[in-house]
Formats: structure tokens, C-alpha cells, sequence
């Protein structure tokens, strides 16, 4: 179950990436015809980061303590001293972000220049930060399997 | 001439940059008060990291709601936003690289 939840929140955080993308190159080409997919995919984006984060954090008070000590005595503890630490408070603002999303895509993104570079800043914002926040988890996971691996 | 930004667009927009730099102000001020500050923290909701999400929610939600008089060109909005991202993001990871 510990490992079904670790990868949906993975998963689901791919999602979030994937459709900050999405509507990041929709919205290079906002014409009226695409606007409600944009509004669509952004308030998906919205509610999946949710999701995520209820997944995400409900396994990291209940379960990660465990995988931390591992993690600490093992060769990369700074899996969890640099990267977990980062991670667990970067991906708020991704939250914020990504909850901001739907609401800057309520405006006319098609005929207002600065409304669609304001939704491309926040839909690039949430593309790099959805990367950094993946692969973090990735050196999180090797420091977590170098722990138990026979020296 | 330009239809202006939504009136939540400016206040939720305004409400997110504020957020973001008060969320990673509080990671240096919770991680360097580990006497008081994070034992609070913890007390509130059995973890600090649950009761820093819910100050950054209901932060973004109130100031979002409150925020609604503000007006502000969209160039403006959008570089305070990505100015308070990156700085906070820096300010994060700069803490746990350095200090923390």
C-alpha cells in the first residue's frame, strides 16, 4: 500500500507537469477556439496537484519518518537534508501556483497580451518547478535504496 | 486598448507572490526556532509541515479575498510573481544548502 501511494503521487505530480506544459503551449497560440480547453486543462492541473498533495503528504507524516532515518544513515543523507527538506516546502508554492492557474486562465488570453504572459509565467513556473520537485524525489528514492543496498 | 486583468486575477495573483515569500521566510524562521516556533508548529496539527500548509492556504485564500481593491498592470503582476517565486525558492534551498 506504502509503495501504491508513492507512485500515484508520483504519477499524479507528472500529471500536473504535464498539463502546466500543455497549456503553457496552448496559450503560445490563445485564439478563442482553444480557450475553454486552456480553462479546462488548467483547472485539471489545479485539482490533480490537490489530489497530490493529500496523497503526498498523508504518506509523508504517516510513513516517511521510517524511510528518513534510513535515509540519514545511509551514503546520501543528503537526499533528505538538501533534497527532501527543499522539496517538501518548494512544493507549496507549486500548490499555490497551480491553484492560481485557472483563475489567470479566466481572462481573455486570446485578444489580452499581458494576461497571456502572465498565465505563461505562472504555467512556466509550475513546468521547471513540477521538474526540480521530480527529480528530487528521484534522488530521494536512490538515497533511500542505497541505504539498504549491501555495502 | 486592453481589457484589464480580472479582479481575482490581481488580488489571488498579488495573494500568491506575498504567499510564496512569507512560506519561505517561515521555513528559515520555524527551522532556526526549533525551541518555539517549531514545537508550535507541531503542537497545532501533530506536524509542522501539515500547520505550514494550512497558514500558506489560508494566508493565500484571505489575502486573495482581500486584496480585491489593488489594481496593478499585468507586466507588474507577472514579475512580481516570478521575482517572489524565484527568490523564495532560492531562499529554500539556499537555507538547506547553507545552513540548515
Amino acid at each position: 500500500m506504502v509503495q501504491v501511494m508513492l507512485m500515484i503521487h508520483a504519477g499524479l505530480g507528472l500529471l500536473v507537469l504535464l498539463a502546466g506544459l500543455w497549456v503553457f503551449v496552448e496559450a503560445l497560440n490563445a485564439h478563442q477556439s482553444n480557450l475553454a480547453r486552456i480553462r479546462g486543462v488548467s483547472l485539471f492541473a489545479a485539482v490533480v496537484m490537490w489530489l497530490t498533495l493529500f496523497v503526498a503528504g498523508y504518506w509523508y507524516v504517516v510513513y516517511y519518518g521510517v524511510e528518513k532515518a534510513l535515509i540519514l544513515k545511509g551514503p546520501w543523507p543528503f537526499a533528505h537534508e538538501f533534497y527532501m527538506e527543499t522539496k517538501e516546502h518548494i512544493i507549496l508554492m507549486l500548490l499555490l501556483l497551480t491553484t492560481f492557474l485557472p483563475i489567470a486562465a479566466r481572462n481573455d488570453l486570446a485578444g489580452n497580451r499581458g494576461a497571456r504572459n502572465l498565465f505563461l509565467s505562472v504555467a512556466c513556473l509550475i513546468v521547471l518547478i513540477g521538474i526540480v520537485v521530480e527529480g528530487s524525489g528521484g534522488i530521494i528514492s536512490m538515497g533511500s535504496k542505497l541505504a539498504v543496498m549491501p555495502k | 486598448m486592453e481589457k484589464p486583468l480580472g479582479k481575482y486575477t490581481v488580488s489571488f495573483g498579488l495573494s500568491l507572490a506575498l504567499t510564496c515569500l512569507f512560506s519561505s521566510l517561515l521555513v528559515v524562521v520555524k527551522e532556526l526556532s526549533d525551541k518555539t516556533v517549531l514545537p508550535l508548529m507541531k503542537q497545532a496539527t501533530g506536524h509542522h509541515w501539515v500547520t505550514h500548509s494550512v497558514i500558506d492556504v489560508i494566508l493565500f485564500v484571505a489575502m486573495g479575498f482581500l486584496l480585491t481593491k489593488v489594481q496593478i498592470s499585468p507586466e507588474r503582476l507577472t514579475r512580481l510573481i516570478v521575482a517572489s517565486v524565484v527568490i523564495g525558492g532560492l531562499i529554500i534551498a539556499g537555507f538547506y544548502l547553507f545552513v540548515g
